[in-house]
Order: C-alpha cells, then structure tokens, then sequence
C-alpha cells in the first residue's frame, strides 16, 4: 500500500531502517532477525552506554573528555537559547491573547441583562446540564478589589447569574480549599441579590445552594417548591427540576475534600462493613462506588472551566471528570464572561465519542 | 504550529509516492517533491537532523526534566481516515510515533512514561480492529523479547497496567514474557495501560484496600488504642437487656453495622442476612473476635499504593493529542492535583519532537515562574 511509505522526514531516521521498522523486511527479503535487527538499530543508541576497553590510552581519555566538555557547553549555551526565544515568544503570545481576549470582550458582553445571554447561546445545540468551575482564592491583595472571600463571592456571584441566563440548571463551583462552604447563606443572599440585579424581582430564578454533607440552603422566601426540602435527601442532579417558570438554579460547592478525602473515607466505610461481615468483597464494584460518590459529591459534568491560564486541576474530585470536557483559554486570568462563552460554544461543538 | 507543517509535508509526500497515474498528472509538482524526499532522505540530511534531535535533547536536559509523563495518544483513526489508509494503518504509524517520542523522553532523562495504549473500552470497537491491534501488540512484545542483551543495556522495565484478564491469551504470554525480561531494568519505566480504565483502576485500588484490612491479623491482635473493649460492654448490655427483650439478637446488628442504608438496594438484603448470622456465629465460638487493621489508618498513601502507578514519582505532565480536552477516564486519580494537563491539536502519528519540544520547554517555564513564586513567598514570610 502506497501512503504508509510516508519517510519520517524529521525523525532522523534513513528510509532503509524506517521501511525496516514498518515492515519488518529490507529489499523485500523475508523478516528480519534479531541479530539483523540489532545491527540497524545500533548507530541509533546512545554511546556512551558501550563499556569501554580498559586498555585505552590516557590521552584518549583526555580527548574524550574534551569532547564531552565541548558536548555540555553545547548543550547549555542551546538550553539558554532556545529557552529565551520561547519565554519571549511566551510573553508576546501572552499579550497578544489579552488584547484579543480584551477585544472580544468589548464585542461580547452581557451587560447584566439574561436577555443578552440568552441570544449568545441560543443557537447553540448543545449546552451542559452539569456545568462546573474551578475557582481560585486569591490571597495576595495583587488585583484589588478581587482578592480574598469578596472577589471569590463575586465570581461566584457572577457565574450563577450567567449560568442561570444560559438556562443550565446545575452549576457545581470547586474552590480548593472550601473556604465558601462556611458562608453559604450568606453566599445565598448574595447570590439571590445578583440574580435579581440580572433578571429583576419578578422573574428571578429560585436557588439552592448545596455542598456535600452539609444542610442545603434554600430560605423560605424562595417560592414553595419542592426543591427546599427534597435537595438534602434527593441527589443533587435529580432534585434540579421543581417546576416553575422563572427556572431553579442549584449550586453545589466543592473543595479538596471531596477528591480523595471522600474515596478514602468511602474506603474506610467499606473496609468495616466487610470487617463486620456487612459485605462480602466481591460486592464492592465500580457501579457500588460510583452511586456512593454520586449520591455524596456529584455526578460527572459535562464541562469544566478553567479560568487559570493553564490546565491544573488543583484536585478537583477525580471520580467526577471521567468525560468531562475541560476548557481554559490559554494564558487567561481571572473570571470573565468570556471564557464562559467560549466554553459553551466549545462545548457545543464537540461531539460525543464514548470509545474515544 | 509545527502540526500543519507536518501534515502538509506528509500529504505531499503521500503524492510523491502515490500511483504513477497521479504522479504523471502533475510532473512538475512530482519531481519538485522527489527531488525534496530524495534530498531529505540523503545521508548528510538525515544525519544532521539527528545531530539536531541530539543537541535539542541534551539542551532541553539543562533545565528542570518532568519525572512522569503520560501521554493519550488520540488520533490515529482519524489520521488513518484524513489520508485515506486503513485504520490498522493508521495505529501501526501511532506505534512509530511512539518509538519516537520514547526515545527523546528517555534521552532527556523522564524516568516514567505512561501511555494509553488501549481502553477497555476500546473492545467496543470492531472485531477486526481490536484483533488487529492485538496482534500488533503481541508482534512488538514478543520482537522486543528477541533482544534481551540490548534490553539490559538500555531497555526501559515494562509495566502492563490494566485488567489482565481482559487480554488474549496469546497477547498475554508475550506480555509476560517481556515484562519479565525487562523487570530488573532500573533505569527507566515504560507504563503501558492496556485494558485500562482510571475508574477500574481506583476501584481496584480500593478493594485492595479492602483485602488487606479484611484479613484477621492471625494470632496476635494489636494492642487495643483503649482499655475498654468493646466486646466486654456488648455483652454487658446483652446480658441486662437479655433480661428484658428476648429478641435483641436480631436487633443487634442492625445498630452496629455501618449505616446499611447506605447501600445499594440489591446489597440492602443479602447484607441484613449475613450481619443476622454473624454475631450468632460469634457468640457460639469462644476465641475473641478476629482483630483487623483499624480502617482509620487508610490514608491517602495507602490507596497510592494500591494505584497501578504505585512507587512512581508523581504526575507531572499529561498531554493529550487530537485536540480532544478530555481525560476519558485516563489517570483520574494522579493527574488532578499539580499535573499540568496538555491538549495538543496535533494527531498523534504526526507527534514527534518538534511538537514535544515548545510542550516541554512552556513546562520548564513554568516550572521555573513557579520556583521563583515560592522563593519570593518564602522571602516574604521570612521578612
């Protein structure tokens, strides 16, 4: 067949031993040996790996020495070159992501009003059910006003309102180290405050605020559906549906805990119901640990922003995001309308592969 | 960046070396072609690009080496459809970038590479494509085993992670036997996650877990952490209460077992029936309880070391090719806290170097924003 013959041009490599390596045979002979093999492969490895005659003269020795002395200089003086081209080119490709991602914004923008949200994802054909963020708590008091509990409430804030225009009915907000989980009715209100800011008294969506193990908050003066009640008991994606016309947002709150903390202690749990002969082992599956998981964190979103400039998931559950689609915008910081946008519209395109 | 140019190049050379009617439909562009293939395929050529490969590589071991790396490697099928070549094809060239990316991974000096050589569930896919993949695997495994001298010199320990019993038989013993030729090799590790899931993988880890503290420590029980046993004040309030209800036995259980209600319904039943027998059984036999580990001392660690990737240093770099920006179940469990996550639009047969190079370069710089970060937080709070 023709097109496997593509030479790895820039492997290196001569076109003898690529068609060695595709096929096994040289000049159309039968199949290599092993011996043959070898005897290809060796100008390929490393050198110095060889034993070395014993009986080699010193000044052998010194030129070889030389040599590698010539080879490490070489290789640092590469090292400090090309690492300065691409931290240059990395910064100018930075700025350059800014003022284009400054540019969109400009163009894109929802001015606190649903109605706008709603057109920028209207023709969308997809959207997540199950949306989630990572967040960040920001210490240092570097970009001002949007540091410490005020920023990360604002972001979040911020993000259920749009999450709410949008029409999704989930949103679950990771923040490392679960410092929201203390506040959440104050959170609530500040969260219902902005969602009136967005959609007015009159046609503002109910919300729940939740987080895994502890008391979901939804006051009495959201209407009287059965979301307040149900939310605790029911799992958190089926209780997503009270029906009402202004639309019910849930918000689950996540931290480091619930990764790893909850697997271990999901392990602990089982280990002493099998001590106690409450189980045998072999009813422990992967079915088993991913209802307990579910009904305790949540289930797997159907994406994840980032709004970091890289891809770290800073411990977010593991279980959870088996085929979650993950999204950043490289290079970009901080929470902006923006990056939600464009992860929808990503999100959007992408179609479903189960078997990869 | 360098992907298209790559594609373009193995386009045109697909040209070149297409059937003669193509190649006399467009001479001028054909023999411009042949004259570049000839060229790039002539000895001084290819023997100073190696030298480049070289010199990059020995330059990229200057600066900080991810010690972990792993890779997806997506693409192939749809490498093998953009060209219009079979899909098995298509793997085999997958296989090639491997060799390839292997090689510069080890000469910078990673000590693991794991790979995503096949998903459980990829058996879904067609017959013909599993079995074909299968027997690439086994034809590697088992041309690889042929070179034992050279293997201990340079060869990397190979690792299977995944469920075993999903293999072929035939796959499997080539499996073994590699795996075990190559098992005193300590330079360097080659993971290969073949019928693999992370999911599989965590539930593993945790009945691992489970086996070692459902095992009786024998003879000898741990000393207690308190003086009271709880054996003693059971059957202290077993005998007041006998007096009082006749049916606590079956009460019993039910208040010591870890919140059943938890389970799933299925397990609801056959658990109240084994925990209904089980004091019973207790009761009769006269030796103390079988004493356990303490299940509170399983920490984090301890399912680290039930993970397939036990004893290797963390996750450092994950990168996926074909622009896909998911894990699909891949190394959930190592690679959500510090890895940086690459996703990469390159298909992986097109994966080489030069793609790998501005990867791990961004990652050395990373590396070294981050080292300065903390040098000036640890400055800060000396202050």
């Amino acid at each position: 067949m023709a097109p496997a013959e593509v030479p790895a041009v820039t492997a290196g490599v001569g076109p003898k031993e690529t068609v060695a390596f595709r096929k096994g045979t040289i000049d159309g002979r039968k199949q290599l040996t092993a011996k043959e093999r070898e005897a290809l492969m060796d100008p390929y490895l490393p050198r110095k790996a060889s034993p070395a005659p014993d009986g080699t003269s010193s000044r052998l020795k010194q030129h070889k020495r030389k040599e590698g002395l010539l080879r490490t200089f070489i290789y640092i003086s590469v090292y400090r070159i090309v690492s300065f081209i691409f931290s240059v080119f990395f910064r100018f490709r930075r700025s350059w992501r800014l003022v284009t991602g400054k540019a969109v914004a400009v163009l894109k923008h929802h001015h606190r009003t649903p109605e706008f949200i709603q057109r920028d994802v209207k023709h969308l054909e997809r959207l997540p059910k199950h949306l989630s963020v990572i967040l960040d708590f920001d210490e240092s008091d570097e970009n001002l006003g949007h540091a410490g509990l005020e920023g990360l409430t604002s972001d979040v804030c911020e993000i259920a309102a749009w999450t709410a225009s949008a029409g999704i009915p989930l949103l679950s907000v990771y923040e490392k180290s679960g410092k929201l989980k203390n506040y959440m009715p104050q959170l609530h209100k500040h969260i219902s405050q902005t969602l009136e800011a967005y959609f007015g008294p009159r046609r503002k969506p109910t919300l729940s605020v939740r987080a895994p193990h502890l008391q979901s908050y939804s006051p009495p003066n959201t209407p009287p559906l059965n979301a307040s009640p149900d939310a605790a008991s029911v799992s958190p994606s089926r209780s997503a549906t009270p029906k009402s016309e202004n639309g019910h947002l849930n918000v689950l709150l996540l931290s480091s805990v619930d990764g790893r903390g909850t697997i271990i202690d999901l392990t602990k749990t089982l280990s002493e119901m099998v001590q106690k002969g409450a189980i045998e082992p072999s009813q422990v599956d992967s079915n088993l640990i991913d209802q307990q998981l579910v009904d305790a964190v949540s289930d797997e979103p159907d994406l994840l922003v980032l709004f970091s400039p890289t891809v770290q998931l800073k411990g977010y559950p593991p279980w959870q995001l088996r085929l979650t689609e993950i999204f950043h915008l490289p290079d970009n910081k901080g929470v902006n309308y923006q990056v939600f946008l464009r992860a929808l519209y990503n999100f959007a395109k992408v179609e479903m592969r189960l078997g990869r | 960046m360098d992907a298209r140019g790559g594609a373009d190049e193995s386009r045109a050379t697909i040209l070149a070396n297409g059937s003669p009617e193509n190649l006399r439909s467009l001479p001028r562009a054909g023999s411009k072609l042949r004259v570049r293939n000839w060229l790039a395929s002539s000895p001084p050529v290819i023997w100073g690009i190696r030298q480049l490969r070289e010199i990059l590589i020995g330059a990229l071991k200057q600066g900080p080496v991810p010690q972990h790396v792993a890779f997806v490697m997506d693409g192939n099928r749809r490498f093998a459809r953009d060209r219009h070549i079979e899909t098995v094809e298509g793997h085999s060239l997958g296989f090639e970038a491997l060799a390839r990316i292997l090689e510069v991974c080890y000469k910078v000096g990673v000590k693991v590479v794991t790979i995503y050589a096949f998903s459980i569930e990829n058996f879904k896919r067609s017959k013909h494509e599993v079995d074909a993949l299968m027997a690439m695997a086994k034809l590697k495994l088992e041309q690889l085993s042929e070179h034992g001298a050279l293997l201990d010199r340079y060869g990397a320990s190979i690792r299977i992670l995944g469920q075993r019993e999903l293999i072929r038989e035939d796959v499997l013993v080539a499996v073994d036997k590699a795996v075990s030729l190559t098992a005193k090799n300590k330079k360097a590790i080659l993971n290969v996650c073949f019928p693999y899931t992370s999911r599989a993988e965590i539930t593993s880890a945790v009945k691992t877990t489970i086996d070692t503290y459902s095992k009786p420590l024998g003879t000898n029980p741990p000393p207690l952490k308190r003086p009271f046993s709880e054996k003693r004040i059971t059957q202290h309030i077993r005998n007041q209460m006998l007096s009082a209800v006749p049916e606590e036995a079956s009460e019993q259980p039910t208040s010591r077992s870890n919140s059943p209600s938890s389970l799933k319904e299925s397990n609801g039943t056959s658990s109240s029936t084994s925990t209904a027998v089980n004091p019973s059984e207790k009761d009769e036999g006269q030796h103390p309880d079988p004493a356990f580990l303490d299940p509170e001392t399983i920490t984090e660690e301890t399912l680290n070391d039930n993970m397939y990737t036990a004893g290797a240093p963390p996750l450092d770099l994950l990168v996926r090719t074909s622009g896909v920006e998911r894990l699909s179940d891949f190394m959930l469990w190592q690679c959500h806290e510090k890895t940086s996550v690459v996703f990469l639009e390159c298909l992986w047969p097109e994966f080489d170097l030069w793609q790998f190079l501005p990867v791990l370069i961004e990652w050395q710089w990373q590396q070294r924003k981050l080292q300065e970060q903390e040098r000036g937080r640890g400055r800060l709070k000396t202050e």
